[in-house]
């Protein structure tokens, strides 16, 4: 009996068992963040430093460049008074909006376009135009026709996240691959099924890819807009801001900014690879 | 008795526009693949086809399983015109074929689910087979994190799941290593033993050919037609080293000998469609 347990991991092996154990990953993937921050923090570290010793020293205007230790303290003024959150809110929602929108449009029908060619080709044109119209230059339409409200800024995420949508799930359907669908055939697949059970989920992963790009198109997009036309919002912080010449607020509203894309990226980055996991087993795990 | 008919079959491709090929000094953008193919195949045989490379076996199986439409000519199951897949016939792909995206027990539950088996039902079948296989304690993992050998098992249980009358098998072994495929091999005709049903399983190893078979078809080089039908006269159950047997070293002479004219004709073939791709 206790031969047939030792034995067992070799075994697994000899039959070709490729995956690590998360036992041996773990360990691994926790000294690899630490070594890359022990290589990458000194950077950013002096960088801090800079900001925060150069306007003291008078090296550069401090009326332009406040030192970050009171960018930091307007930051946490904002956080605690809750208005920055009221902000992060109002971005967050008119980008969620927007790209929702684009992915109940782009999927289904990027879906259809990726099966049929002939309907691929008639709309090529029409989507390659659209494509390479800037969502920025489009912003004076949408605040004509939509009004200043919300609705334009909606529709600037949406149009932003759209393509991108549309164009990686078509690339996803297209490359579906011929064998499977083959197999499917000779199983006997209807063709609902074979939509359902082997072209969709051959799209997945390029979807999801599109997804990660245009959810920070969104973003971008719908702080562009709020600094042109807006009364709420972080673009509308960053933007009031700088014209009232409240500098370090200015900052705090970057520095918010740029710590949502890095949260974001992160997110999407893990959502992405859970979405894909049976993709390669080899760098990330089932769940 | 006769579960598979194929007769007088022929198959022509169409060349992509631009492309022609030039035979016996006939000028064409149509290329002749299969040429008059004659087969009959009983009930529980086991049947392996051996040809040149490129001369037309996977078409062969691809008209059978009701992919693909003969040009002209007929193949039928239990004197039924093939024209669609048929949901008694499973197909082996060279490639295994397997849903990346799900795991083995899902992947072999696939051929029951899109026949509407109900998934109490269904499940327990594939874990059956995956068992049947020696893959028990691996039905979660997916096919990136299982070994060629063990997707190939995963494959051909799949197929046989749904209580196949006729399997295909396309090269199924050839991706494998030596090693991997002679235990394959025998997997394969043991559990063959208990079901008994139809298979056609194309190949270019001579030893696996004849290991297998019943009767080993041989095809000429492109356009095919069947050459020679070889009846392989070896008790059954058979083992690995009855390949050292006289008798198999007679059947491996036969085999190469009907095949060796077909090759070189074949290679003069290659060369000179290698000419044309430059």
């Amino acid at each position: 009996m206790s031969l047939t347990i030792d034995q067992s991991p070799p075994i697994r092996n000899a039959l070709g068992f490729r995956r690590r154990s998360k036992a041996t990953k773990a360990p691994t993937a926790l000294s690899e963040t630490f070594s890359t921050l022990t290589i990458g923090l000194p950077a950013l570290i002096a960088f801090a430093l800079l900001w925060e010793v150069a306007p003291r020293a008078g090296w550069i205007n401090a009326l332009f460049f406040p030192p970050l230790s009171r960018v930091l303290a307007t930051l946490w003024e904002m956080i605690m008074s809750g208005q920055l959150g009221e902000h992060i809110g109002i971005s967050l929602q008119r980008a969620a909006a927007g790209f929702v929108l684009a992915v109940v449009i782009a999927v289904p029908l990027g879906l259809l376009m990726g099966r049929y060619s002939l309907f691929e080709k008639a709309s090529d044109f029409l989507v390659q135009t659209l494509r390479n119209t800037s969502q920025f230059a489009l912003l004076p339409v949408f605040i004509l026709v939509l009004g200043i409200g919300e609705a334009s800024k909606i529709a600037i995420t949406f149009y932003a996240a759209v393509f991108f949508l549309l164009i990686n799930t078509i690339v996803g359907v297209k490359s579906a691959d011929p064998l499977l669908i083959k197999a499917a055939r000779s199983m006997g697949t209807s063709d609902w099924n074979m939509f359902k059970k082997v072209i969709f989920p051959s799209a997945i992963p390029s979807i999801v890819a599109g997804a990660r790009l245009g959810v920070k198109t969104s973003l971008f997009s719908v702080i562009a807009a709020e600094m042109l036309a807006a009364q709420s919002g972080i673009g509308y912080l960053i933007q009031h801001s700088s014209l009232m010449l409240e500098t370090d607020r200015m900052y705090a509203g970057i520095l918010t900014l740029t710590i949502i894309g890095l949260l974001l990226n992160y997110l999407l980055v893990a959502g992405e690879r859970r979405a894909t996991h049976w993709h390669s087993s080899a760098d990330s795990g089932p769940n | 008795m006769e579960r598979i008919a194929v007769s007088e079959l022929r198959k022509t491709f169409t060349l992509k526009p631009g492309q022609t090929i030039t035979v016996d000094g006939i000028t064409s953008n149509r290329i002749a693949v299969l040429d008059g193919v004659d087969l009959t195949i009983n009930r529980g045989e086991f049947i392996t086809v051996v040809g040149p490379s490129g001369s037309g076996k996977s078409v062969l199986l691809d008209v059978i399983a009701g992919l693909t439409e003969a040009t002209s000519g007929i193949a039928t199951i239990d004197g039924l015109h093939v024209t669609k897949p048929h949901a008694r016939t499973a197909y082996v792909f060279q490639q295994y074929a397997l849903f990346p995206w799900r795991t083995a027990l899902q992947n072999v539950e696939y051929a029951l689910e899109v026949r509407g088996v109900a998934t109490a039902e269904r499940r327990e079948k594939a874990r059956y087979f995956l068992h049947l296989f020696g893959l028990k304690g691996f039905e979660d993992r997916f096919p990136s994190q299982l070994s060629g050998g063990m997707q190939q098992r995963v494959a051909i249980a799949r197929a046989l799941s749904t209580d196949p009358q006729v399997l295909l098998m396309d090269e199924p072994f050839a991706a494998l290593d030596a090693q991997t495929r002679d235990i394959l091999q025998s997997e394969l005709l043991r559990i063959w033993e208990q079901i008994k049903t139809t298979v056609v399983f194309v190949t270019h190893s001579i030893d696996e050919a004849i290991y297998l078979a019943d009767r080993v078809v041989v095809m000429t080089a492109r356009p095919a037609r069947v050459k020679e039908i070889i009846d392989i006269d070896l008790s059954r159950p058979r083992e690995l080293d009855v390949r050292n047997s006289d008798a198999f070293n007679t059947y491996r002479g036969r085999v190469w000998e009907s095949l060796r004219d077909e090759v070189s004709k074949a290679q003069r073939d290659w060369a000179l469609a290698s000419s044309y791709a430059n």
